[in-house]
């Protein structure tokens, strides 16, 4: 045979033995890896489907605006750190997806499950550790310690009855009737929009548990007077009393004085 | 409105003569069989109606004092209005429309039993008001049961017992009693010139008697004495209270006062997060209420201080009084995001990030900001008092 051809047909044979001597080691390392490696791997697998699943959801739903990997960008804000409670939150009540930019996100209809939620929670709570939602009921309070500090921290902007109120430019504290003690918790964890943060070493989990319970009380009384009127107080109380009361008390007494 | 014909003229002593009546009501009966027969004079006008007609005359043609028109006769709950005096000789009619209940008698008797069925209610709303109170389940729960419903129902009953008396009364006078007009003569205003001549010379004489010119004595100690009244009208404004003297510059902050919440537990650093806000007072004043000062986490970068406040600050946190300096609110509604204080009485908006200085609203100043350090342990104090009166304006304040 002449040095050309025996070259060509050593390297042929290289070529050949190198990717068959490859896939025959890929196939070696494989096998023995998945016999040998630890079983004990399915609460982590769900966790990580979890996240995985979170993660898929999160691409489709949230990254345009908040960015490929959660960093943020100039139309929102890094979701690093806010902790799988801002997600309970935000998406529990349906402010998120954003349906339109304006001075605040307002509550409306929920566009994922539950379980899809959790997901997305789990995704983002993987990315860096921030504020979760605790287990166990979170009704499990004093109901009067929650009035106390509910009156000290939470009524100046949502109103003594939890009925909301306004703050400046268009934006307003809500009203806490909707609200699950799941979302009445994440949002004084994380403190959406312009609601300060409450943290867990400013009202310890015990308090915000009283608060929970508080709210969901006032949320579930009747009103012994009658018509709540919006449960807002004087204003419309008044408005009652000055129209349909004194109004009434006028045609009463027309009613008298009309000649029979 | 004395008619001419004297039929029922009253005397000198505004009474009227033996055996009238002083009504035209009481002379000639009621209402419905004067219509039947008008007392006139031979113009064939009815004065009591002319008088009235003048006035309703004068307000317009064919008007009534009212300003509706005559032509809407009979109209109005069971009467019309009286016809103004034509001009050409047409006789005045009193044309006020009887009620059915006058008239008809099965209309009385159904109109009685409404009024009787109203009192009826009454009481029946009365006596079940005293059932329903020993009967019915009246402890407090907190669950969705029908013993929340116990003071409404107490309250219908108790509205319903009272507003039926009222109702079956209106009724009552509306529908039975009688209804007719009556006119009554008004004495003249003035007294006759006997009876004022009698009562000055009666004043004259008391005046006389009571020598109070002669009594030089007398007069001048009553003049004391009464300026004397004076003084206790005017000495007990010395009780009004002891001055405030420096109260309304000063807070009870000292340096070195440990910045505490209102259950008294002391703020340590790391408690807020950033965007957190707390209420707090200096140990051991917490219910003083010039004291209250909110503690705002803000990002350190954030913090812009104003000239000559660089360590005013710790890591981020500003202390700021709590009490609005336009009418003193509590200044508690803080927006995390954009940084503002909003008073909820009038909407004066400070901006945490320029010191607190009012960019909306009635306030003038901005709030006065409180100097704050770390102990040793950790915890927030205070490194004095603020640099200014906290609160609304006052005179001396400048």
């Amino acid at each position: 045979m002449n040095p050309a051809a025996e070259r060509s047909l050593r390297t042929r044979r290289f070529r050949l033995s190198g990717s068959a001597g490859l896939l025959l080691a890929l196939t070696v390392i494989g096998g023995v890896y998945a016999v040998l490696a630890p079983s004990s791997r399915a609460a982590e697998g769900a966790q990580s489907t979890a996240i995985a699943e979170g993660r898929a959801l999160y691409l489709v739903g949230c990254s345009s605006c908040h960015g490929l990997n959660a960093q943020g960008g100039n139309e929102a804000p890094s979701l690093i750190g806010v902790g799988g409670a801002a997600v309970q939150f935000q998406v529990g009540t349906g402010r998120m997806p954003l349906a339109a930019s304006g001075p605040q996100a307002e509550r409306k209809d929920v566009e994922y499950t539950q379980e899809q939620i959790d997901q997305m929670a789990a995704y983002i709570g993987s990315l860096a550790p921030g504020p979760e939602i605790p287990e166990g009921d979170l009704t499990d309070g004093d109901l009067q310690a929650g009035a106390e500090l509910f009156s000290t921290n939470c009524a100046s902007c949502h109103n003594f009855a939890g009925a909301g109120g306004a703050l400046s430019y268009g934006k307003y504290a809500p009203s806490l009737a909707p609200a699950t003690p799941e979302q009445i918790y994440a949002a004084m964890q994380t403190g959406p929009e312009s609601m300060p943060v409450f943290s867990d070493s400013q009202l310890t989990p015990a308090e915000k548990r009283s608060i929970v319970r508080y709210v969901d009380y006032i949320n579930q009384s009747k009103d012994y007077g009658g018509h709540g009127l919006g449960r807002y107080g004087p204003v419309p109380e008044g408005l009652v009393v000055w129209l349909l009361g004194i109004g009434g008390l006028l045609g009463v007494t027309l009613w008298i004085g009309a000649r029979a | 409105m004395t008619p001419e014909d004297g039929s029922a003229r009253n005397g000198p002593d505004g009474q009227p003569p033996e055996g009238q009546a002083s009504t035209a009501w009481q002379d000639e009966g009621s209402v419905v069989e004067r219509g039947k027969s008008v007392p006139t004079d031979g113009n064939g006008v009815d004065h009591e109606a002319s008088e009235q007609a003048g006035r309703a005359a004068a307000a317009g043609p064919r008007q009534t004092r009212y300003g509706r028109p005559v032509d809407s006769l009979g109209d109005g709950p069971g009467g019309g209005w009286r016809q103004p005096a034509g001009g050409s000789g047409t006789q005045a009619v009193d044309i006020q429309q009887p009620r059915a209940e006058d008239i008809d008698p099965k209309a009385a008797r159904s109109a009685e039993r409404q009024v009787a069925l109203l009192f009826l209610t009454s009481a029946a709303a009365a006596v079940a008001f005293a059932v329903v109170f020993f009967v019915y389940p009246w402890e407090f729960r907190l669950d969705n049961s029908p013993n929340s419903y116990y003071t409404p129902i107490l309250g219908i009953l108790l509205g319903v017992a009272l507003c039926a008396i009222g109702a079956g009364a209106v009724l009552w006078a509306k529908k039975l009693m009688p209804d007719e007009e009556a006119v009554q003569e008004r004495e003249p205003f003035h007294s006759e010139p006997e009876i004022r001549a009698a009562t000055a010379a009666d004043l004259t004489r008391g005046l006389d008697e009571a020598g109070l010119p002669r009594r030089k004595l007398i007069l001048g100690t009553l003049g004391l004495s009464g300026a004397a009244l004076a003084l206790p009208a005017v000495v007990p404004l010395a009780s009004l209270g002891p001055s405030p003297k420096r109260e309304l510059y000063t807070t009870p902050f000292t340096a070195g006062s440990r910045l505490v919440r209102l259950d008294a537990t002391p703020v340590r650093l790391g408690d807020l997060k950033v965007g957190g806000i707390e209420t707090v007072f200096p140990e051991g004043h917490t219910h003083a209420a010039d004291a209250a000062t909110v503690l705002i986490r803000l990002r350190p970068d954030e913090v812009r201080p104003a000239a000559g406040r660089e360590n005013w600050t710790v890591d981020g946190h500003v202390a700021y009084s709590k009490i609005c300096t336009h009418a003193g609110c509590p200044v508690g509604l803080y927006e995390q995001q954009t940084h503002n204080l909003l008073c909820p009485c009038h909407q004066s908006l400070f901006d945490v990030l320029q010191s607190c200085k009012p960019t909306f609203g009635p306030a003038a100043r901005p709030l006065p900001q409180l100097a704050i350090a770390l102990d040793p342990d950790g915890y927030f104090i205070a490194q004095g008092d603020y640099s200014e009166p906290v609160g609304p304006s006052f005179w001396e304040r400048g």
